[in-house]
């Protein structure tokens, strides 16, 4: 088997993977990255922060962070590929693009300048970074996977451009899909409310609601479960979290 | 009434211009090419007002807003924008980044500032403009599909807290329009006869703008389309990238 066709049959244990994460300081993204270096594989995980000691954070030598604000796609884009670069990365099996912020409020009371980062953020990077990644992925048969969320499925008064974000994000992924069948795989995966650090940052206390939110460490291995299943959309409910403690990941295994 | 329409120098912003002057609606005509609305502005004395803005400049929409300071709007048609078709590696990420404040970013601010600053007179609408790709995918218009979608999505979500501030919402999935923009980014083979006369579309618009439906599925072919987007939407999106990305030759945008 020549290297190309090796890398392509993804299912065989035991193999070495690259993996980038970007939003990888918290929440969701931060035990993405624990979970995928502590399978052996090589992270790259990305965030705004400007850390100090990263291993600090992530403790685990096989993870590699650099800061890349989203709100600049073009500068931010440019640090991930040319990180890649420097380790030596010509293949990339796996992308997963969580970092996002969210604004909340009356949609007649965001500011201009606000919703313009918003929408840098959480839409015009990944279309920067899926651009710039694809002859990456394009070299491992690898997979490109977004991470939206279940608010697209209703109206959201009071999250109106962050839910637009994610529908966008939603539509991109349906075509980009079959653009590159046979080439890359592209899947979107909608978490349901988890119990992070978002909603504070985003100026809004949940409250007593979060108990019912999903607990962060579920949705994180509810997300490898479908990344792991090749889901092309998958919402997480707590049913699916609920089935993804019957599946284990092995060592190796993405 | 007064009305504002974006994107009204060519197509269906042309057409929807055209018709509400000709049943005497007062009309602020929006777009970067002003020329062609200066001549409207000519004929219809007093009635049109052509303002120019390039909506993919926050200042340039931020001017805009200035200049219209004060006005009260019956019916604003926020219908501007553009498309980039191709492989989806293949566009130039400026051809997105211009795609992106076009279709979604203006749109957006738009829309916030004009509830917002109470520009919107009672019993008012706001109109935006998606597309059939919202239900059916367009593999080879990736991310104009991805803007379309988001804007359907803006859409849902405010028509609650407009309707607070007496601001109707209607969403418009148009099909192909027979205008320069889609016989640019149509691949060669697909014949003008599928497209709607964008005359047709702005009549049926402006009718579905005086009543209650929140979405238009301009047409009965549009209709059956989106009917079976819903029903089949994975068939729907293969049917599409057979249709449309399979055959197309190059990027364009
Ligand atoms: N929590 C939920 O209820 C929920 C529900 C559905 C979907 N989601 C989605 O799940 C994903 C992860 O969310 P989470 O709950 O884990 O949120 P989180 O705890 O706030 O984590 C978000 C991550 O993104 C990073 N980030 C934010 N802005 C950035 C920027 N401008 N540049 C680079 N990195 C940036 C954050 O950095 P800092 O550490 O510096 O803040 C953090 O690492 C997001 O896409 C979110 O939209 C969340």
């Amino acid at each position: 088997m020549t290297d190309r066709a090796s890398r392509k049959s993804n299912g065989q244990p035991g193999r070495v993977r690259t993996v980038l994460i970007t939003g990888a300081t918290d929440g969701i993204g931060l035990l993405l990255a624990r979970a995928y270096a502590g399978r052996g594989h090589n992270v790259l995980a990305t965030g705004r922060r400007v850390l100090a000691d990263d291993q600090d954070l992530f403790d685990a030598p096989n993870i590699v962070y650099i800061c890349a604000d989203q709100s600049d796609p073009v500068h931010a884009c440019s640090a991930i590929i040319s990180a890649m670069q420097n380790m030596g990365w010509q293949h990339l099996d796996l992308a997963i693009l969580n970092g996002a912020t969210a604004w909340v409020g009356l949609p007649e009371q965001e500011p201009a300048n606000g919703m313009k980062q918003l929408l840098d953020v959480n839409f015009r990077f990944q279309i920067h970074l899926a651009h710039a990644l694809a002859p990456f992925l394009f070299e491992a048969a690898g997979r490109l996977v977004m991470i939206g969320s279940t608010a697209t499925k209703k109206a959201q008064g009071r999250f109106a451009t962050y839910t637009a974000t994610k529908a966008g994000l939603d539509g991109l992924c349906r075509s980009l899909r079959e653009e590159w069948l046979g080439r890359a795989d592209v899947q979107i995966i909608h978490p349901g409310p988890t119990r992070t650090n978002m909603h504070a940052k985003a100026g809004l206390n949940i409250g007593l609601a979060k108990w019912f939110f999903m607990s962060p460490l579920r949705v994180a291995s509810a997300i490898q479960y479908a990344i792991r299943r090749r889901d092309k959309r998958r919402v997480i409910t707590r049913y699916f979290a609920f089935k993804a403690r019957f599946s284990s990941a092995r060592e190796g295994i993405l | 009434m007064k009305a504002l329409v974006t994107g009204a120098a060519h197509g269906l912003g042309r057409a929807l211009t055209e018709q509400l002057l000709a049943s005497g609606h007062e009309v602020v005509a929006v777009d970067r090419d002003v020329e062609p609305l200066e001549k409207l502005a000519m004929k219809y004395r007093g009635a049109c007002l052509a303002c120019f803005a390039d909506l993919q400049k926050v200042e340039s929409i931020q001017n805009l807003l200035d200049r219209l300071q004060g006005s009260k709007f019956d019916l604003v048609i926020l219908n501007a924008g553009i498309s980039a078709t191709g492989k989806f590696e293949e566009i130039p990420l400026q051809a997105y980044d211009r795609l992106i404040s076009v279709n979604l970013g203006a749109p957006l601010h738009l829309a916030s500032r004009l509830v917002g600053d109470e520009w919107m007179s009672a019993k008012s609408k706001i109109v935006f403009i998606s597309s059939l790709s919202h239900v059916v995918g367009y593999p080879g218009g990736a991310v104009y599909a991805a803007t379309k979608d988001a804007i359907a999505s803006y859409a849902h979500s405010v028509a609650k807290p407009f309707r607070k501030k007496q601001v109707s919402v209607l969403t418009v999935f148009p099909g192909p329009i027979d205008t320069a923009h889609a016989q640019k980014h149509a691949p060669d083979q697909s014949s003008r006869s599928k497209r709607m006369a964008p005359e047709k579309l702005a009549r049926l618009i402006l009718k579905a703008s005086r009543g209650r439906a929140k979405t238009l599925y301009p047409g009965g072919k549009t209709y059956l389309a989106a009917c079976f987007g819903k029903l089949f939407p994975n068939q729907a999106t293969r049917l599409m990238r057979r249709g449309l990305y399979d055959k197309m030759t190059g990027p364009s945008y």
